[in-house]
């Protein structure tokens, strides 16, 4: 079998993603993206509009608001406080990994 | 290919309403849905839930699901001659696919996929994996074989499974959780459109000795009462060899000693810390002896741990 070799791009803060990217990898529209940024939501690396980028750690939150908008038709407004909340957990849950993992096993 | 009873998976009888349907779709997908429940078979339902929904919310889905006929779930079945109205499913042989999959060709088909003769391009579907590696792979970096199978349609137009097996280079710099993104390696598009993604995501093989944190390590310090009362310099492993580490006197359970650089290498030739956590020991069974010496210090020393007990 024909087994090829790929290289893995990061999705964290160690890589950006343009607007244009961050809507074909989440599957939001780029109009949805642009809402989120003006509610708080969703926060551009640089303010400049035309050259907005985005930490790559947002491809996976957008990815699950856009699984989320689609299984339970979401309302806008819900829609930007679902993300606030999605990046909230996660933040939680990196939180509390670090707290198990400095208590004695 | 197996039958799957999409009306029994959402709980609504044959005759059930739009609104039935799309009613118990919601109260399911809350219970299952993997992004809200933490239930580890909940995906699997949830996927089982999301296809029956995808099919019968539509008119003409349904309508051909429902052409399908009545079977038990799990039985071994065709779908008709030129069923859903599609030409040329004579022949075929549904060995290698689901339902699933043939709903998204029906789909595929609508849109003008490849069997309608038009050239609206699809996209490819998007796949997640997960994927263990040891922590040993992560600081040095290591390669993993990824595998998975997809529908696409073979030379003579049949839909069929298709395994996909592939190298991906997963470089140091890697942390417990990291989510990574393979461009193109999901499934195949259709009528030039673009192939989709693959989405990886990476967890450690737990170590028997170190919990890591982002770039950082923890790692638990066993130390002997007199080591943690007196100081002492103790041996403590790490990914690249044992060190020696100098415990200061007086430190107390819980206390964290830090190892510059002995973490994780991050992706710009940094490393994390690696971080001791201490806990004093004392041995289960003291020998005659220990328990001699235990008891003199008892008498011998001042040391009150609950002084602060009295000042309440």
């Amino acid at each position: 079998m024909n087994i090829d070799f790929t290289e893995l791009v990061w999705l964290d803060h160690r890589q950006e993603v343009s607007l244009g990217e961050l809507a074909e990898l989440s599957g939001l529209a780029q109009e949805e993206l642009r809402q989120l940024v003006d509610s708080g939501a969703l926060t551009p690396v640089n303010a400049d509009e035309k050259q907005w980028s985005f930490s790559g750690q947002y491809v996976m939150s957008t990815r699950t608001l856009c699984r989320l908008k689609q299984d339970f038709e979401l309302e806008p407004n819900a829609f930007a406080l679902t993300l606030v909340f999605l990046e909230r957990i996660r933040t939680l849950e990196l939180k509390l990994q670090a707290l198990d993992s400095q208590q004695p096993a | 290919m197996k039958f799957k009873d999409y009306y029994e998976i959402l709980g609504v009888v044959r005759t059930a309403t739009q609104d039935d349907i799309k009613k118990a779709y919601r109260k399911l997908a809350h219970q299952y849905h993997p992004d809200v429940s933490k239930d580890p078979a909940g995906e699997e339902k949830f996927k089982e839930i999301g296809e029956a929904y995808a099919t019968l919310k539509d008119a003409e889905k349904r309508a051909a699901y429902d052409e399908l006929g009545r079977h038990p779930s799990g039985e071994e079945f065709r779908p008709p001659p030129n069923w859903g109205g599609q030409q040329g499913t004579q022949g075929y042989s549904f060995d290698d696919v689901d339902l699933s999959d043939l709903f998204a060709s029906f789909s595929k088909g609508r849109q003008g996929g490849q069997h309608q003769g038009r050239s609206m391009p699809i996209p490819g579907q998007d796949y997640e994996l997960a994927t263990q590696i040891s922590l040993e792979d992560a600081f040095n970096g290591t390669t993993v074989e990824l595998s998975f199978t997809v529908p696409e349609y073979d030379a003579q137009g049949q839909l069929k499974r298709v395994p996909h097996t592939f190298k991906a280079r997963i470089p140091q710099g890697v942390t417990d959780g990291q989510k990574m993104l393979l461009r193109g390696k999901g499934g195949k598009g259709a009528n030039g459109g673009s192939d989709g993604n693959l989405y990886l995501n990476i967890s450690f093989i737990p170590h028997r000795l170190f919990r890591a944190v982002d770039h950082d390590l923890f790692i638990d310090l066993p130390l002997t009462v007199s080591e943690a009362a007196l100081g002492a310099t103790v041996k403590v492993p790490t990914l690249e060899g044992a060190v020696n580490l100098k415990v200061p006197e007086g430190i107390t359970s819980g206390q964290k000693l830090r190892i510059g650089k002995r973490g994780l290498p991050s992706k710009n030739q940094e490393h994390g810390d690696l971080y001791a956590v201490v806990q004093i020991v004392v041995p289960a069974k003291p020998s005659d002896k220990e328990r001699e010496l235990f008891k003199q210090l008892a008498e011998a020393s001042t040391f009150n741990p609950r002084a602060h007990f009295e000042q309440e």
